[in-house]
């Protein structure tokens, strides 16, 4: 989930103009300011949420500056849907109504499409948990710029939709790049750090809720004061998630997820997580991953035999401990074969 | 890739497969990491104002890496060294315009290095506004060797151990303490030699013959609840080692890898089924006239016709010049070793 804002956030400049002067990608072309008025229809735009990430820190962009990323968990569990129906002109109206975001979104999207001064209706349908840590606004943003674009047949690289969500919402995942493409993701930028040249490894989660089933309001946390050392720490876990990815090693990618959790442990702790590392290590999960900025946490296990059962007593430990809800899924992109019991 | 500077081209190791599961850390020059890091730290904080002097006392590879980013940086260098100082080190440092004092005279207690420090007050005293990179202290020196870890991470995935030479405490501090957030059960193995003080022995007696590890002062940066296990070795062990990685791996390394390598040798004998790297400080140019001189290790009496296969254990630490010991110190803290600390001088911070 994105941080709080630095004083001054570097927005992106959003029109079309100014991002093809600078000599970015911005392929499929959006359609042209003056498009045809006709080549319109009800847009649809979907998205899955994250399960929090599986790291959160401070790594060094390739000009040597220090910047806030993360690499989110994909999360199947959860999902948003937008509808959004144009109008050549009149208000912009969303439903429900406190999504200001998403209406600063397709405002925003509608601008950057040519489309300046069209209004329509958005519809938003989400079963994203709120401030959860799973980044339930980012996903009604996200949707909502697909479903703008969808409106006029256009389909927006995850590059451009991240420089509108950041504009948007002030910080944003890395969600539009799908599970397929895992990214170390500059959330108050927008921008990608580092591509990490393919999916996380695959694995099944067991997830749960640290704080009960109240969330915290993500976009208002005061940014974390890492120390010298830490920010130096996220380089070896960088060099070990890189080495997960391209290995597609599910045991490193647990260690690189307890690694950053340790560390956010100093600064945002979570209630009993030292037990629940404990427990993490005698029912042999792989690590524990949280939303850095949020309440959920998950056991990474290596799927295949086995994991069943070692879910099974997970969930059984942290009933002891007093955690009665828990959900189960997988980053597998392929197919999950169902284990014989 | 072009990379901004030379510095930057060869700070980082080579990594080197010498055993089925032991990687070697070839460095070049292994202080460049935390010479660059605390020099860009004391700029970054102002500490250091660009072009400002930097003072530091050293006689060795500390001082080459210091002279080589602070000429890069635009700084003034001055460098107090013990007269152990080679003359074609000296040459290359002045040659980065760098200048040297060299401290003919051991202090009353802690030999040159206390010596040397006075006289680094002193330099320091006299410029104002100069910076002094105190590798044996400055928290920056083990924390500039993060990039370091994290390619051995990108490279190897999981490591088991870390086998190194301690000398300021940086390296192995260092390294140890990033490589426990990825990989919590690592083993630290870290190498030692006769006659210095920093896991028990004393300085007294005739000084030590191998140069570049161990320490007759206690420097802050040395973790000691970071080690697992400490191994003294000898300088005709780590000589003949340092030999037997030139002629075995074509590693023209010094001696203090080859310190290292011994120890790390017979570490992945001993646990075929574990993954250890251990660390190789710098290059052999510097001791051709001297290690890699048969001569010239005759003269020293320390000539070995054979390696000892494996060490010996100790029940704690103690002042025995055998070839070489070990000691299961067990992430414990000086104080907790010794029961009773020793009378050391701690550096000054």
């Amino acid at each position: 989930m994105p941080d709080a804002p630095d004083a001054g956030p570097a927005r992106p400049a959003l029109p079309l103009a100014s991002r093809a002067a600078r000599g970015r990608a911005a392929s499929p072309a959006p359609a042209p300011a003056n498009a045809s008025a006709n080549d319109f229809r009800v847009g649809h735009g979907e998205i899955h949420a994250h399960h929090g990430e599986i790291v959160q820190g401070m790594f060094y962009s390739s000009d040597g500056t220090v910047e806030h990323g993360l690499v989110t968990l994909p999360c199947s569990l959860y999902r948003t849907r937008v509808r959004f129906r144009p109008l050549r002109s009149g208000p912009l109206t969303v439903e429900p109504g406190d999504r200001a975001r998403s209406r600063a979104a397709a405002r925003l999207a509608l601008d950057a499409l040519g489309r300046t001064g069209w209004g329509g209706s958005l519809r938003i349908e989400s079963n994203v948990p709120v401030q959860w840590g799973c980044g339930s606004s980012t996903t009604d943003v996200l949707a909502t710029i697909r479903a703008v674009a969808d409106a006029f047949d256009t389909v927006l690289e995850p590059e451009w939709i991240a420089g509108l969500a950041v504009a948007a919402e002030t910080a944003s995942d890395s969600l539009m790049f799908g599970p397929g493409r895992a990214v170390l993701f500059a959330q108050r930028r927008g921008r990608v750090l580092l591509d990490l040249g393919g999916p996380l490894p695959p694995v099944r989660v067991l997830g749960f809720n640290t704080e009960g089933e109240h969330g915290v309001a993500t976009l208002t946390l005061p940014p974390v004061p890492y120390t010298a050392w830490e920010i130096e720490a996220y380089r070896p876990i960088l060099g070990m998630l890189r080495r997960a990815v391209a290995e597609q090693d599910p045991g490193l990618l647990g260690r690189v997820a307890t690694a950053s959790t340790a560390l956010m442990q100093r600064h945002r702790p979570k209630r009993r997580m030292p037990e629940l590392l404990r427990l993490a290590g005698e029912v042999g999960a792989l690590g524990v991953q949280v939303a850095h900025s949020g309440t959920v946490a998950g056991f990474l296990f290596e799927p295949g035999p086995g994991a069943a059962r070692r879910i099974a007593e997970a969930r059984d430990g942290l009933r002891r401990l007093g955690i009665q809800s828990s959900w189960e899924f997988s980053t597998d992109l392929a197919p999950h074969a169902e284990e014989p019991s | 890739m072009i990379h901004a500077s030379f510095v930057d081209a060869i700070a980082l190791p080579r990594l080197v497969r010498l055993r089925p599961n032991l990687i070697g850390l070839a460095f070049p020059l292994m202080k460049l990491l935390p010479a660059r890091f605390i020099v860009r730290k004391a700029l970054e904080s102002g500490e250091l104002a660009p072009g400002g002097l930097i003072a530091e006392t050293t006689s060795g590879t500390f001082g080459l890496a210091l002279a080589m980013v602070a000429r890069l940086g635009g700084h003034p260098l001055t460098l107090v060294s013990a007269p152990a100082i080679d003359p074609p080190l000296q040459r290359r440092l002045e040659d980065l315009g760098a200048t040297v004092h060299i401290v003919r005279e051991p202090g009353p207690t802690g030999g040159f290095q206390q010596a040397r420090l006075a006289i680094l007050e002193r330099v320091l005293a006299d410029n104002p506004g100069s910076f002094c990179p105190r590798q044996y202290s400055n928290t920056n020196n083990p924390a500039s060797y993060a990039p370091c870890a994290e390619q051995l991470a990108h490279a190897a995935g999981a490591v088991d151990c870390l086998i190194g030479t301690v000398g300021s405490g940086g390296s192995m501090s260092g390294i140890s303490s990033y490589l426990r957030l990825i990989c919590p059960e690592l083993t630290t193995i870290g190498v030692d030699t006769h006659g210095s003080v920093l896991f028990g022995q004393s300085d007294a007696g005739s000084g030590r013959t191998l140069r570049g590890l161990g320490n007759s002062l206690m420097p802050p940066n040395v973790d000691h609840a970071a080690f697992d296990l400490v191994h003294w070795v000898g300088a005709a062990e780590a000589f003949r080692a340092t030999r037997m990685l030139h002629r075995e791996h074509a590693l023209f390394m010094g001696p203090t890898s080859g310190a290292a390598y011994l120890v790390a040798d017979w570490w992945a004998r001993e646990n075929p089924d574990q993954l250890g790297a251990v660390i190789l400080p710098d290059e052999g140019y510097r001791y051709q006239d001297t290690v890699y001189d048969d001569a010239w290790i005759e003269s020293k009496g320390l000539t070995l016709d054979a390696l000892p296969r494996e060490p010996v254990e100790w029940e704690r630490p103690h002042d025995e010049d055998v070839p070489w010991s070990f000691f299961r110190w067990g992430r414990r803290s000086f104080a907790e070793v010794m029961e009773q600390p020793a009378g050391v001088g701690l550096v000054p911070a």
